[in-house]
Order: structure tokens, then sequence, then C-alpha cells
């Protein structure tokens, strides 16, 4: 939606809202972002959070925090907002906030509250980065992904070169040295925990960066194999879809190919019926409780019952009360009564939600009437539509003429 | 002018006949095409006042024509033609340029109007893509979810947007004309401009619209 945030920053040139780079991001495009939104040079923004960061690693925390929260330029959510979406996700958000408790308990027992590198902003900021992994959108995640393919260390074998493997092992044997250095220092002495401790997390560090390209490789291939499986289901379903509805209606039309009214309905049902699968495939008006979701059905059923085509266009979208679902009950009204009298083929059926009102339009190109001299059997149809309007705060009001057609108008005020 | 030189894109030689035998003597069918690379081949040497252009095709489909063309024959007109009613395909194609789109159940007449409209260098708009012009420019419009409405989407001015709406209730240009008390030339040019507007504004806007659309 942001789509006035610029790509870059434009110097002494602030704009809102602040929200993460996209075109001038490294990591995150916490940075990026921030420099746009204060209109300042991105490395002066990035030189800062470096030295913030050496403050116990308070400037990563940040860091990290803002990426969770802050929502990319191009997204409308936030990840904390994805993450926390479902309600089930806040459960495991609490049991990671009691493991980080008590590991900081179990820290605090060894008498480190602040190992070295190791202080709690930096595990806070390691269990958020796994955070921001699980709740990335597919175009974040693609970025991540591709960051970490072209970072030296971890690069997994396709793209491999000598230079990268060459470091690796280079930074490999550095972190396996320095903990077998440390560990042998202060072994011996259990009295002295923490520096074991420190040691032992080197080690495993140095394990994992040498091993970091199988295992990243491993992890490709499975969601790789995922990947394979979900578009096999994907196939099974759309096969499924097909034959359950489109081969059973061109049988019925085969069937029935005599009877040209018939062969319409069947048609324009299914063509109904294969459009909002295909085009609209969990839309929020495909939710029973929408308005635009509520004129479909009703499109539906007074096509089939009355034999007319029914042109509908909605423009925006609400949930359904009884104010709005009595709306669609005028609506269909007067589309019944547009098909039953006015003898036009097609009518425009018009809805559109504002943040004031919802309107409802039916209109026809039939025969039209006189509004003053009215036939008592219709009039009653009339009536029975301005009363269920009025009744809950609406108006209605119907234009008509001899040869030019009738549109209803119906229009309710929203209270919400 | 005489009858318009119109020329066929479609993959389907079912739906080609169709359009052929509803067309025949009102305009002049001056080639017809089933592939991509052939059609802007051919709409490049003949040079038609219109094109019918199909919009799902294999090989990148009508946008690839359109794209194929761009700049090249600035005089030849695209009449975007299909079954379907997705708000990114109708985007997509009139923002690749064409002038205008109708769905392939159009009637005859209806669609002999399309393309005089189109030939005319005027802008055809049916209910649906009014709707969702409107929709896309709509300031506030849901109440979902995603309702957090950029006030830089509003690029439409009053008079646009209620021509918009009465095209979307089913009004033709002249209906739309005489509700508002000016001339059909007039109702022609507020069309034209929503149609300059859907194609200039910012890309990402109309991308963004109609991806959620499809996503929420």
């Amino acid at each position: 939606m942001n789509t006035t945030t610029p790509p870059r920053a434009v110097l002494g040139t602030p704009f809102r809202p602040y929200r993460r780079g996209v075109a001038n991001a490294i990591l995150g495009g916490v940075c990026g972002g921030l420099a746009i939104r204060l209109g300042v040079r991105e490395r002066t923004v990035r030189v800062l959070f470096s030295l913030f960061a050496l403050v116990a690693g308070l400037g990563l925390l940040l860091y990290v925090v803002l990426w969770l929260c802050l929502p990319r330029a191009d997204e409308s959510e936030a990840i904390a907002h994805r993450l926390l979406g479902p309600h089930r996700q806040l459960r495991r958000v609490l049991i990671g906030l009691v493991a980080i408790i008590a590991l900081g308990w179990f820290l605090q027992a060894l008498g480190a509250p602040s190992l070295g590198a190791f202080s709690w902003p930096i595990w806070l900021s390691l269990i958020g980065l796994i955070g921001v992994w699980r709740g990335a959108s597919p175009d974040e995640r693609r970025h991540l992904e591709e960051l970490a393919k072209s970072a030296p260390i971890v690069g997994v074998p396709t793209t491999r070169t000598k230079r990268s493997f060459f470091l690796r092992v280079v930074l490999g044997a550095i972190l396996v040295f320095a903990g077998l250095r440390i560990l042998r220092h202060f072994g011996s002495a259990w009295g002295v925990a923490s520096p074991a401790l420190v040691g032992s997390l080197i080690l495993i560090a140095g394990v994992l960066v040498g091993l970091a390209p199988w295992w990243l490789t491993t992890l490709n291939d499975l969601s790789g194999e995922r990947r394979e499986r979900v578009r096999v289901e994907e196939r099974a379903n759309v096969a499924a879809h097909l034959h359950d509805s489109v081969l059973q209606t061109l049988t019925l039309i085969e069937r029935s190919a005599g009877d040209a009214e018939v062969v319409t309905r069947l048609a324009r049902n299914q063509e109904r019926e294969l459009r909002g699968w295909l085009f609209n495939p969990g839309a929020p008006s495909d939710q029973p409780g929408t308005y635009a979701a509520q004129l479909r059905e009703m499109e539906a059923q007074v096509e089939n019952d009355w034999g007319v085509k029914i042109e509908l266009v909605t423009v925006g979208d609400l949930y359904l009360d009884d104010d709005v679902a009595a709306l669609v009950a005028a609506g269909r009204e007067a589309a019944v009564n547009a098909a039953q009298w006015s003898g036009a083929s097609t009518v425009s059926i018009y809805a559109e939600v504002e943040p004031a009102t919802v309107s409802l339009f039916v209109r026809d190109q039939g025969r039209g009437f006189d509004l003053e001299s009215v036939p008592a059997d219709r009039r009653g149809i009339e009536l029975s539509i301005r009363q269920r309007v009025q009744r809950h705060g609406g108006s209605v009001s119907i234009k008509s003429s001899p040869g030019a057609g009738t549109e209803v108008e119906l229009v309710l005020p929203r209270t919400a | 002018m005489g009858q318009p030189r119109v020329f066929l894109v479609d993959d389907h030689e079912l739906i080609r006949s169709g359009i052929r035998s509803e067309l025949a003597g009102s305009v002049d069918i001056v080639g017809e095409a089933d592939e991509v690379d052939a059609a802007v081949e051919m709409i490049i040497e003949r040079t038609p006042d219109v094109v019918l252009l199909d919009v799902h095709m294999p090989a990148g489909g009508g946008v690839a024509v359109l794209a194929a063309l761009s700049g090249r024959c600035p005089e030849v007109r695209v009449l975007a033609l299909s079954v379907s009613d997705a708000a990114e395909d109708v985007i997509a194609v009139i923002r690749a340029g064409a002038r205008g789109y109708v769905t392939k159940n159009i009637s005859g007449p209806d669609l002999l109007d399309a393309i005089y409209r189109v030939a005319a260098g005027d802008a055809v708009f049916s209910p649906r893509l009014a709707g969702f012009v409107l929709d896309a420019f709509s300031a506030g419009g849901t109440t979902l979810e995603a309702a957090d409405v950029d006030p830089d989407l509003d690029l439409l001015t009053p008079r646009e947007r209620q021509v918009l709406r009465l095209i979307a209730r089913g009004y033709s240009y002249r209906d739309v004309a005489k509700e508002l008390a000016i001339s059909p030339k007039t109702v022609e040019s507020h069309v034209s401009s929503v149609l300059r507007k859907l194609q200039l504004s910012n890309r990402h806007q109309l991308s963004h619209w109609a991806s959620e659309r499809r996503l929420l």
C-alpha cells in the first residue's frame, strides 16, 4: 500500500510511515527503512546500528525487534502480526518466553549473567531471528535464502567456490581451536563453569560452520520434496473438482441437448461455479457471511429460478448483519420483480460499500412502468421492498418510465 | 470512416468462427491469428484499425501481443476479449495498452458497438471493469481486514467516479450522458481519462490491489 515510499532514502526528505526497506535492504531492511523515514544516508544508519550493537548486543536486539514489528514496504502485515495471528501461536510464544526466562535463570545460577558475547540481548535476538524466519513472507524468505546462499561461509554446494570453501575451513578451524583452547585451559577446574560453557559453545559453532553446507543441502532437498508433494495434491484436487462439476455438467448438457433453456441454465451455472473456483479462491467474499457472497448466492438463485442473466458487480465488501441481510433480501425481491415483469433478458445489479453507506442498485432495461399507475399486484411488491428497507433505517427510490426500464435504488446507512 | 478493419487473435478456432459470423458484413476482417508471434507479425504488416485480442493464449497470451506491439504501431487499437473476469487479467491487459475489455459472452450488437467505439479512439468499459476500477481506486470502501487505504489511491475525480458508478450499474454511455445531463462526448472523455489513469498510475498499487483480492 505504501506506494509513495521511495526505494532509497532521499537525503533531507523524511518519509512517513516507517516501513522496512525492500530495494535498499541488506538483511531485513530495518536500517534502509529508517534511512528513508529520516531522510539520511543508509550507511549512517547502518554504522550507528553496528556501534549500538557493540553495547552488549543491544543494537542487535533492537534490530531484530524492529524487523519483527515493522511491515515491509510492499506488505501490509508485520512478521510479528503474522506469527501471532492465529491464536494457537500464542502458546508457542509463551513457551518461548518461559524458555528464555529459564535460560536466563540458568545462566544466573552459573554466576554468569552476561557471558561475554552471549549476553541476554543476543539470546533474545537469536530467538527473534527464528521468529523472523518462521513468519517471513515468501518474498522475504526468498531474499533471505539468496542472502544465505551468497554468504561465503555457509554457501550451499551449488554456489560454492574455492574461496568460500577456504573461508569456511579457516573459520571453522579457528573456532574449533579456540573452543579447545578454552576448554583445556579451564576444563580441569569445575569451579569455573562459565568459560567451559563458552568454550563448548564456540566448539559447537565451529562444527556447525563446517557442516552448514551439507545441512542446508539436506534441508533444501526436504523442502523440494515437500513442494513436489504439494503439487501432486494440488493436481489431484483440480482433477477431482473438474470431475465433480464440469464433467457432470457436460454429461447433463449432452443428455438435454434438445432443451435450449435447460442447456443455457446448466452452462450458466457451471460457468459461475468454475469462475468462482478459478478466480476467487479463498477471497474474503467467499466466506459465506459477507455482503458480496450473499449477493452472489442471490444471483445464482434468481438466474436459476427465473431464467434471466444477472450481471452482478460489487465494489467493496463487509460482513453481514441484520440490516445488510434485509438489504439483500429486498434487492432479491427487486431482481425477481425485474425478471418477472420487465421482459428484459439481463438484470444489472450493482452493490457498493462506502464508508457511510451500503447501496444496492437493481436495474433492467425492460418495458418499465408508470409509477403513478402501478397495478395493485405490483404495488404490493414495491411496498414490501420499501418497508423492508425502511424498517432497517434505509431508503428506497424507484425510477421507471414506460419503455425505458426500471431502476431500484436501495441505500442503507452504516451504523458501525 | 468506412467499416473498421478488424484483426482476430484467438487460439480457439471455434471462437474465431463464431466472432467472424457475428461480425460478418458489419466490419472488414483483415486477418486472423491463433498464436502470439504470428499475430504480432501480421498485425504489424496489415495495421488493422482494431485488434480483437484473446487474453488467454499459450506463450504469454494477449499481454505478450500488446507488449510486442507497444510503440510499433500506435494507430492499431486493441480490444481485449476473454472468458475470464479475473481482476488481475483485466487490469493486466488494460495496463499493457488495450483500449477496452469485453467478455466473450457479449452479444453481437454490443461487440460491434464496442469495436466501433475503440476504432474511434474511445475506451470500452464493461460494468465489471468499471467495478474493478472503482474497487481499485476506492477510498476506504472495504471494511474487511485490509482496510488501511492509502489516500493516494484516490486518483479519480468525483465526476469520473460518478460516470464509472453508472456504468457499473449497467448504464450505456448514452444513458450515462442523459442521467448526468452531459453530452455523450463528455462521457467518452471521462472514460478515456480513467483509462489513462489506469495505464499510467503507479504500477505497484494496482498489482497490489489485484493480488490482494486473490490472496485474502
